[in-house]
């Protein structure tokens, strides 16, 4: 499956890529991630637990950022397994200068596998953008210092 | 096939209900889609909560805000109901298309429209029709319109220690024509695209047009550019076409096994024309 798409993030391309780079903010962006610990040269561990509505999974894995080319271009690798299946991912980020900020466009292919690609075929497509979506959310909420898990606790009428 | 062991209540009242929900219960409507997860252990809840059987929560009625549509109604509820049918058809028509009778006879609008499948039915229509979601918690009860309530993929307004209890629609029934058009997967039923839409005329010109979307992407939307461009027109089968094109304006359209993006797209534009055009030959 391609994975391709772009985000306007409103911070400056420095501040982005610095996001990007640093695994305490990617360890909070990173929807589901319960840890993620540096075992080498820009390689870390991820455990993740995937929650969306009353889906569940817990995978193990690992992520790998490479051929960096600062502040503009990096390679993001992400592989994991679990019981509901495994995905590997692997994408090229590049960071350019917009007026309101930094646009941030990935071009990737992931591969998803296991159960949860044969049962959820139907719906691997969205749920991938919608992690996406999440990631970046996420991303910028770090960026402007917010705790991403305040999320607007309105609770009156919406209509 | 056999889901992780859970614990199971079938409380006697919503207040109950809502009670247990309230301590971490998931609550669990006709089963139709948390049930075949569950038996995947894609989902392992460790209560189930079966609100599914409160005949609170079933009920069709109408009053000067609208038709009240209990969450517990089942499709078939709501797709056979003389008084939707009478007065809001979109939502029973929209009903019928619905999986199959099997389906329709277990599954409930307030199941569907919490779990919020990014190809289900009922957002399409509830989107054209402006619907008003009602959520339930033990300690308060608050209204959400549709095009708020559904955010992404399984994602909604709902918070942990909610349900929906209630769905309302307008009353119209004479003064609008509605139609709900759908191209569909056939092996699980699901809309690889569906089409609601909703229009009233008054003098010739297109007073009011509504179109609501689901399949195409990761949420149900409004397509508002199509309604722009068709509203004080004469609505001719020229300007319908025209303005169905802009049905996937800004849509991130899914590519799965059945259907690539551009496949996807091309038919939710037909569809919304067609859609279109049977809501419009329905009005007075």
């Amino acid at each position: 499956m391609k994975v391709t798409g772009a985000r306007e993030l409103p911070i400056k391309p420095e501040r982005a890529w610095e996001l990007l780079q640093d695994p305490n903010v990617l360890s909070k962006a990173i929807p589901g991630c319960q840890s993620l610990v540096r075992i080498g040269d820009n390689q870390y561990e991820l455990k993740l637990k995937m929650l969306l509505a009353s889906l569940s999974g817990d995978f193990l894995g690992k992520v790998t950022l490479t051929d960096h080319e600062a502040p503009t271009k990096f390679r993001m690798i992400v592989e994991g397994s679990g019981k509901i299946g495994f995905l590997k991912g692997e994408g090229v980020l590049t960071l350019s200068s917009t007026p309101q900020g930094t646009e941030v466009a990935y071009d990737g292919e992931a591969q998803i596998g296991g159960k949860m690609a044969s049962v959820g075929q139907r719906l691997v497509d969205t749920t991938a953008k919608l992690m996406i979506k999440r990631f970046f959310k996420k991303l910028v909420k770090q960026g402007f210092g917010q705790d991403p898990d305040m999320e607007d606790e309105e609770e009156t009428d919406d209509v | 096939m056999i889901p992780n062991s859970f614990e199971y209540s079938a409380p006697a009242s919503l207040s109950e209900a809502l009670g247990l929900i309230a301590a971490g219960g998931k609550p669990l409507g006709g089963g139709m889609s948390l049930i075949p997860m569950m038996k995947l252990r894609l989902a392992a809840p460790e209560h189930l909560v079966d609100i599914g059987r409160l005949a609170e929560l079933s009920y069709i009625r109408e009053s000067a805000e609208g038709i009240h549509i209990g969450a517990g109604c089942t499709h078939f509820a709501v797709e056979s109901s003389a008084l939707l049918m009478g007065k809001c058809p979109l939502i029973a028509e929209t009903a019928a298309y619905i999986g199959d009778i099997q389906v329709r006879n277990m599954g409930t609008i307030g199941g569907s429209v919490a779990h919020a499948d990014p190809a289900a039915d009922y957002p399409a229509a509830l989107q054209a029709l402006e619907a008003t979601i009602v959520l339930k918690s033990a300690k308060k009860e608050r209204k959400v319109s549709a095009a708020k309530f559904f955010i992404d993929t399984f994602t909604t307004a709902l918070k942990e220690d909610e349900i929906v209890s209630e769905i309302i629609v307008p009353l119209e029934a004479g003064l609008t024509g509605t139609s709900y058009q759908k191209f569909l997967q056939p092996a699980s039923g699901f809309a690889i695209v569906g089409v609601a839409a909703r229009a009233r005329r008054e003098g010739g010109k297109i007073s009011l047009i509504r179109v609501g979307v689901t399949g195409l992407s990761g949420n149900s939307f409004r397509a508002t550019k199509v309604e722009e461009a068709l509203l004080d027109s004469a609505g001719t089968d020229a300007e319908v076409t025209a303005a169905a094109a802009h049905a996937t304006d800004g849509a991130d359209a899914s590519s799965d096994l059945h259907a690539s993006a551009e496949y996807r797209s091309h038919l939710a534009r037909v569809y919304t024309a067609r859609a279109i055009n049977a809501a419009l030959s329905r009005t007075a």
